[in-house]
């Protein structure tokens, strides 16, 4: 019974959708022309734009760069986040809502200005440690994220299971690995996700804490665009794009539809 | 649960107890077993929460706190600090023109990009909601897609559409439009680029409030006679804003706020607030006046989040209070 989309309903969803996904294309057939500037319709066929971004040693120091931070930040995310999960799902605390306020609040206010925030605190404490400084901005906002889906698979959890768990004697050890982890594994996995991509692709944030030896992709994509013309920013954005396809898979494959309820 | 369910789970849960004796236990069970049973002391929750509130206290609130407070002060032309509290800042703001315009232009994108992103999150959040599974999946996947590409990609694939020897041009060439106007550098460049990128911000809470809304509502309402149109209008509308007003908020905060967006795509011409913060910092190295705006942005963001949702859901409570 599908009646309830009616045809032209169909119709102005799959334009929008065209709409959506055209940003994305686009970029792909632009990088394989074959002409020293972006002109539509693309012109002949090469790949040496990609050649020529895989060669670049500044686009691959920024590359691992940003792969280091975010698996970085990812670590330390959990770290904080998962007990403070678990504090806030297992237990009462006076005090909770403003907790939780403080918690999520890195998600109102605008990166940009805890950016700035950030980078004036850090003038003031006279710091010079770039890694660190960014280490510590991008976990701020990436830890919202762990505890919310960190928490959701804790409050799913079936208490009933534990006891039942503790009443035939298992000890404490037994059920935390056995019965409790294997409920709450998908959440920790999809906040690390989460936090992995956040930290890759902020821009708001490294904008104001990276120096020259710390530079993350998103601020060399941004200088990239300012001052070259070629097909080769083409390629880069197209490989970024290529990566945020398998991304989309690896989630789909491992959460299905979840992505969509930790998205909203 | 009933108690079939209870001894279901005990007969499954006494099998994994047996399966467990004979694998040895390793350190990380064991690890995991000292922290699990640390979790019975009187002060074991604040213990858990305090790292995450202390990171935050230091990383957040005193850097944002601060920020506040240098915004009420002042310094002199060499950039020394200037002792007392002073709304300086704030007056130069509100009373230069140039500023001013940078204001009212950010809040008028920010308005005009919610507006068009509602307008286009109905259609995909009633079939996402409404639609067969495969659709509403498919549907799904594509809005949420571009969220994982990065925001200086997806700006950059839209400077490819709108440049002068764009795809956009070309097919409007083709359409047998002869002088096609280039957009790039312009406002409504930003626009369509705040749109696309913050779309999925109002689809996703929309879908969620669709979805609650009975069908057997809407089945009345066609019984009754009511056309498509009107069933949309008279009860899909009102019953799913709770959910337009979350996501409506969160677009608004969001293009208040754009930096990267703006940037690629409007040129010198058109800057936000959030161009002028980083112009006043890193170029003039002004930090009290840069401090200023950073403290106007994060109150329109919260008079947004209060306006929009505390208005609605009053709205909501009176449209709906027959209905319930």
């Amino acid at each position: 019974m599908n009646e309830t989309v009616s045809p032209l309903l169909k119709v102005v969803v799959g334009i929008i959708l065209l709409i959506v996904v055209a940003p994305l294309v686009v970029p792909l057939l632009m990088s394989i022309s074959d002409t020293p500037f972006i002109v539509f319709p693309p012109q002949g066929f090469t790949l040496k734009w990609y050649g020529a971004v895989l060669a670049n040693p500044e686009a691959r120091a920024s590359f691992l760069f940003s792969l280091e931070l975010a698996a970085i930040v990812t670590g330390v995310s959990l770290l904080l986040g998962v007990p403070c999960a678990a504090g806030l799902t297992r237990f009462k605390l006076p005090g909770q809502d403003a907790i939780l306020g403080l918690i999520l609040s890195p998600l109102i206010v605008p990166l940009i200005v805890t950016g700035v925030a950030l980078l004036q605190l850090f003038a003031m404490l006279g710091s010079r440690a770039t890694l660190l400084q960014l280490v510590i901005g991008h976990t701020v906002v990436c830890l919202p994220y762990v505890i919310r889906s960190v928490s959701a698979s804790l409050l799913l959890v079936n208490r009933n299971l534990e006891d039942a768990a503790s009443v035939l004697g298992a000890p404490p050890h037994i059920v935390a690995t056995r019965v409790i982890w294997p409920q709450v594994r998908p959440g920790i996995l999809a906040g690390g996700i989460f936090s992995f991509i956040v930290s890759f692709d902020d821009y708001p944030i490294s904008m104001w804490l990276a120096d020259g030896n710390h530079f993350p992709v998103p601020l060399y994509l941004y200088t990239v665009i300012e001052r070259s013309f070629d097909p080769s920013i083409a390629a880069i954005a197209s490989l970024m794009i290529f990566f945020a396809l398998l991304l989309v898979l690896v989630i789909e494959k491992v959460f299905g539809l979840s992505l969509a309820r930790l998205a909203s | 649960m009933s108690r079939a369910d209870i001894i279901d789970v005990t007969a499954s849960s006494s099998q994994g107890l047996r399966a467990e004796r004979e694998i040895p236990e390793g350190w990380i069970s064991r690890l995991a077993g000292k922290a699990w049973s640390l979790l019975s002391g009187r002060y074991t929750g604040y213990l858990l929460v305090a790292p995450t509130v202390l990171f935050l206290a230091a990383w957040f609130l005193w850097p944002v706190l601060t920020m506040v407070y240098l915004s009420l002060t002042a310094h002199s032309v060499d950039g020394v600090m200037v002792e007392g509290f002073t709304l300086e800042n704030y007056i130069r703001l509100f009373s230069s023109d140039l500023y001013f315009r940078i204001l009212m232009r950010t809040i008028r994108i920010a308005l005009m990009t919610s507006l068009f992103a509602a307008l286009f999150a109905y259609p995909l959040a009633i079939t996402i909601a409404r639609g067969g599974p495969t659709l509403a999946r498919l549907v799904t996947i594509t809005i949420l897609a571009p969220l994982l590409v990065n925001v200086v990609v997806r700006s950059y694939g839209w400077q490819t559409i709108l440049n002068k020897t764009g795809a956009l041009a070309w097919v409007l060439k083709l359409l047998g439009v002869s002088n096609p106007p280039v957009l790039l550098y312009t406002e409504w460049a930003v626009l369509i680029a705040c749109v696309h990128v913050y779309l999925p911000f109002v689809v996703m809470p929309l879908a969620g409030a669709i979805g609650r809304i009975d069908r057997t509502v809407e089945e009345a309402a066609r019984v009754a006679g009511a056309t498509r149109f009107s069933v949309f209008l008279r009860v899909i509308f009102p019953l799913s804003l709770p959910g337009l007003a979350v996501g409506v908020s969160l677009v608004f905060s969001l293009s208040a706020a754009a930096y990267v967006t703006p940037q690629i795509l409007g040129g010198n011409f058109s800057p936000l607030l959030g161009t002028l913060i980083e112009q006043q910092i890193l170029t003039l190295n002004d930090w009290p006046f840069g401090a200023a705006i950073s403290t106007l942005l994060i109150a329109m963001v919260l008079a947004s989040n209060l306006i929009f949702l505390k208005l609605v859901s009053r709205r909501f409570a009176r449209w709906t209070a027959g209905a319930r």
